[in-house]
């Protein structure tokens, strides 16, 4: 009861005096609260850093390593390359955790492999295009999400671009960016992958091994990287064991479905590993459909 | 239905709806329109057909051929093509509208090619007649005679007292009842003449209730009186604002009086509306218009409040890139209304045809406004020179606030599901509205899984505010489907591609789902060629091969390029389309 009231005095602060008279307000104590109460439960804290609970929003545990606050800071923006799996997988575990999440920009946004990766579909509300005032619709989500996923339509000025990132900062929002943003905390990518469980004319994608490298400003300033299942077989991500992987890594070009080291590795287990060797139409289920 | 007379029903059905408009409820909104300004009461049976009470209408326009000509007309100029029937119950007068089609479908000689059907032929043929005569009489203008002559050859008409010997021919699968028809059949009664000459009682304890409602259709009764539509443009609430109000804080102030008024004017008539539309028009001619949705939910200080998002992102829409614009738009309290953007047209809203017949064609529709003698401001006539205004400068108020209640619907009361309704909490609503109020109603969606085989059938976008409900039900087993993992990026529009083999060739499919040879390069949307390291399928689809439509024959792939990115591609007609990236 303590923390759901320290929650509510931090956001009451952050915000301009007229939203502390709405709902807004009072409405974001709730996630927040759920957010304190993982992170202390989960013992988020890496100890390195001095962590302020509620400036956090988790992020999945294989992913801990790569934040140095050990998850996506309130008010700040990342971004994540391209658009990929790596922007749902970011989102997956605030969303999971009670946040909702704003996707703008970006109508091919697979929502079977965000429900996979973790996020909770009820919670998701998708803008495909929020048009040249999207500067304006990003700052309307940011009031009601704690999260939002954007492409921005064109390459923001440095103007707009400082304008989002105090609205950001001033709701408290996290604002994952698929692309370049000059300013962002912290910078993630994939720089190397590699699909696993797919051959020449048989079998079928499986898992994809990807390494992820972040690094960013002031704390983020130290560059980190970490092997991926991204996605694993199930859809969802998790870590790598990298000592397999790693091993068979250096190669790089050896993409072939009898992978030695991932297959070490490979999170699916016996039932998934079978199609490495076998023919791809024994793992397919029945394809010759009715209806 | 008034007792001792038998009653009688006109009923319009648009054939080619389904493949003109979709199944959009709304958008028969405009065919209603057009038959309501000739008879008051119409019943909607379903999108795509309506009923009338025929009688007084029949009487007012000089006979019921008249009247079905008309209707056919007024139809016929919003550029539908309509079948009319009348009869004296619904059920007969449904059928009657059904063999005016076929009717005509069969007979390009003319009306009199429906061979065996005495009254018919000659009804239709008094109908040309009648249709000929009325308008030349009335002065109509000569481009409409053409169509109501053609959409005369669709209208049957059962005179009074004829309906059950019109109905006696009919097989009993009319009754739509299949369970009924199957044990009539096997009963040896064919017909509905021969179902209604067995006695009531009879009828009714050999084949339940449902039987005896059949019964009495068979006998050209009626199950019920008709449910006419009550009429919306009563429940509409205006207010003016003289002199033009240029700031935002009084038009929000008279909303919320207004819609108060609209509550209580809804309540009065025991309806509750599904939606309610906010007009705003400006000194300078211009007009904006929003759909919320309502479902009897929104109180007065609610709908003022999306009156004041309208304004507010209308102001936005005209200075999107100024930089000293409020960051969140919430200062709407102080907005000055300079001018209204040039393009006020939302695809989105104006493509469902919600906005009635003078949709899309503004300066149109206001003039209808003013015959229909609802408003009558003098700056009005300043939208015919709309050019010239764009290069004014002179700032124009807020002359007009409406406020429409749609989609009326009896008030039942709404309760909210106590245990698995998504909470939308209030903050998030109003953001989502907010976004609406900028870009309307249907850039704001949220996603439902339902089931389906490829990555984009899963996935159906709901406007948000709609009832979320997939395209395809997820429970069902779906063989085939696309395995997991699930693509990140489903395309919205499949891009075109082209696959190669090591020789050049374009790689193609047999009947037999053989591949005739291994795909080795891939180029996207004819960007530069990429080597494929690694492929698998090819995966035969054939879905829905009976609906001519919607049936799809194609075989899909998994491509892996040199660069790691892995696509699922298929392969339809020929032709290569990249569908899904699993990066």
């Amino acid at each position: 009861v303590g923390a759901t009231e320290v929650t509510q005095v931090t956001q009451v602060t952050h915000l301009p005096p007229r939203h502390a008279l709405g709902s807004a307000a009072v409405d974001r104590t709730a996630p927040g609260s759920a957010v304190l109460d993982r992170t202390v439960l989960d013992g988020t804290a890496q100890g390195n850093t001095v962590l302020d609970d509620m400036a956090i929003q988790p992020v999945l545990p294989a992913l801990r390593d790569l934040f140095p606050a050990g998850g996506l800071e309130r008010g700040s923006v990342v971004a994540a390359g391209h658009w990929s799996l790596l922007c749902l997988a970011l989102a997956a575990e605030a969303s999971a955790t009670g946040a909702w999440c704003a996707v703008a920009g970006l109508p091919q946004a697979g929502m079977a492999a965000a429900a996979d990766a973790g996020l909770e579909p009820d919670r998701i509300l998708l803008i495909p295009d929020p048009g040249p005032g999207w500067p304006q619709v990003v700052a309307s989500l940011l009031d009601g999400c704690e999260l939002v996923l954007l492409r921005p339509p064109d390459q923001p000025s440095a103007q707009v671009r400082l304008r989002v990132e105090a609205v950001v900062r001033r709701f408290g929002g996290v604002l994952v960016v698929a692309g370049d943003w000059a300013g962002a905390r912290l910078r993630l990518q994939v720089t190397d992958q590699e699909w696993a469980g797919i051959g020449t004319g048989h079998g079928r994608l499986r898992a994809r091994l990807a390494r992820v490298a972040a690094d960013g400003r002031g704390a983020a300033a130290r560059s980190r990287a970490r092997w991926l299942w991204l996605p694993a077989p199930d859809g969802s991500v998790a870590a790598a064991d990298h000592t397999g992987a790693q091993g068979a890594f250096p190669g790089g070009p050896a993409i072939a479905a009898g992978h030695t080291g991932a297959q070490g590795a490979f999170p699916g287990g016996p039932d998934a590993a079978a199609g490495h060797s076998g023919h791809g139409s024994a793992s397919w289920p029945e394809l010759r459909s009715a209806g | 239905m008034t007792a001792g007379l038998p009653q009688r029903v006109l009923v319009l059905t648009c054939p080619d709806w389904e493949q003109v408009a979709g199944p959009d409820a709304a958008a028969f909104d405009q065919v209603v329109t057009a038959v309501e300004d000739l008879c008051p009461r119409v019943e909607v049976l379903r999108p795509g057909a309506c009923a009338i009470a025929a009688r007084g209408p029949a009487r007012y326009f000089g006979g019921e051929e008249a009247l079905a000509a008309r209707i056919a007309a007024a139809v016929a100029a919003c550029g539908f093509t309509c079948q009319v029937g009348i009869a004296d119950s619904l059920f007969a007068a449904r059928l009657a509208a059904r063999a005016a089609a076929e009717q005509a479908a069969a007979g390009v000689a003319g009306p009199h090619a429906a061979a065996g059907k005495a009254e018919p032929q000659a009804a239709t043929g008094a109908a040309g007649e009648r249709v000929a005569t009325g308008a030349a009489g009335e002065q109509a203008a000569a481009g409409e005679r053409a169509p109501a002559q053609a959409a005369a050859e669709r209208v049957m008409i059962v005179a009074p007292g004829e309906t059950p010997a019109f109905l006696a021919r009919h097989p009993v699968s009319v009754l739509e009842d299949p369970e009924l028809a199957d044990l009539l059949a096997r009963l040896g009664i064919r017909t509905l003449g021969e179902f209604a000459a067995l006695p009531f009682a009879a009828a009714a304890s050999r084949f339940g209730a449902q039987g005896a409602a059949a019964h009495r259709l068979a006998r050209g009764l009626e199950p019920r009186p008709l449910l006419t539509r009550p009429q919306g443009a009563d429940l509409s609430v205006c207010a003016e604002f003289d002199p033009p109000a240029s700031l935002a804080e009084p038009v929000v102030f008279a909303a919320k009086a207004l819609a108060e008024q609209m509550h209580a004017g809804l309540a009065a008539s025991g309806l509750a509306c599904v939606r309610v539309e906010a007009q705003v028009t400006c000194s300078d001619g211009r007009e904006i218009t929003r759909l919320w949705r309502h479902d009897g939910l929104l109180t007065a200080l609610a709908v003022a409040e999306r009156v004041r998002w309208q304004l507010a992102a209308w102001q936005t829409s005209q200075e999107p890139q100024e930089p000293r614009a409020p960051a969140s738009g919430d200062s709407c309290q102080q907005i000055r209304l300079k001018r209204l953007p040039e393009n006020r047209s939302h695809p989105g809203e104006r493509g469902r045809g919600e906005k009635g017949p003078g949709e899309g064609r503004p300066g149109e529709r206001r003039r209808g406004e003013v015959a229909r003698g609802e408003v009558a401001q003098g700056e009005r006539g300043r939208d015919e020179g709309e050019g010239a205004w764009d290069e004014g400068t002179e700032p124009g108020g807020i002359t007009l606030l409406r406020l429409v209640p749609d989609q009326l619907v009896r008030a039942t009361g709404r309760q909210l599901g106590l245990w698995g309704d998504a909470v939308v909490s209030d903050r998030v609503a109003r953001a989502a509205l907010r976004v609406q109020a900028m870009l309307g109603h249907d850039s704001v969606t949220r996603p439902v899984l339902g089931g389906g085989r490829g990555p984009a059938d899963q996935v159906t976008l709901v406007p948000f505010g709609d009832a979320l409900q997939p395209r395809f039900p997820a429970d069902r087993p779906w063989p085939g489907r696309l395995p997991a993992p699930a693509p990140a990026t489903v395309y919205p529009f499949p891009l075109p591609a082209r696959v190669a083999d090591a020789a050049g060739a374009a790689v193609t499919v047999t009947g037999r789902a053989g591949v005739s040879a291994p795909p080795a390069r891939l180029s996207a949307c004819g960007g530069p060629w990429l080597v494929i390291t690694s492929w698998a399928g090819p995966w035969p689809v054939t879905e829905r091969w009976w609906h001519p439509v919607s049936a799809r024959r194609k075989a899909r792939f998994q491509l892996v390029a040199e660069n790691g990115t892995a696509w699922l591609a298929f392969l339809q007609d020929s032709r290569w389309f990249l569908e899904a990236n699993y990066e």
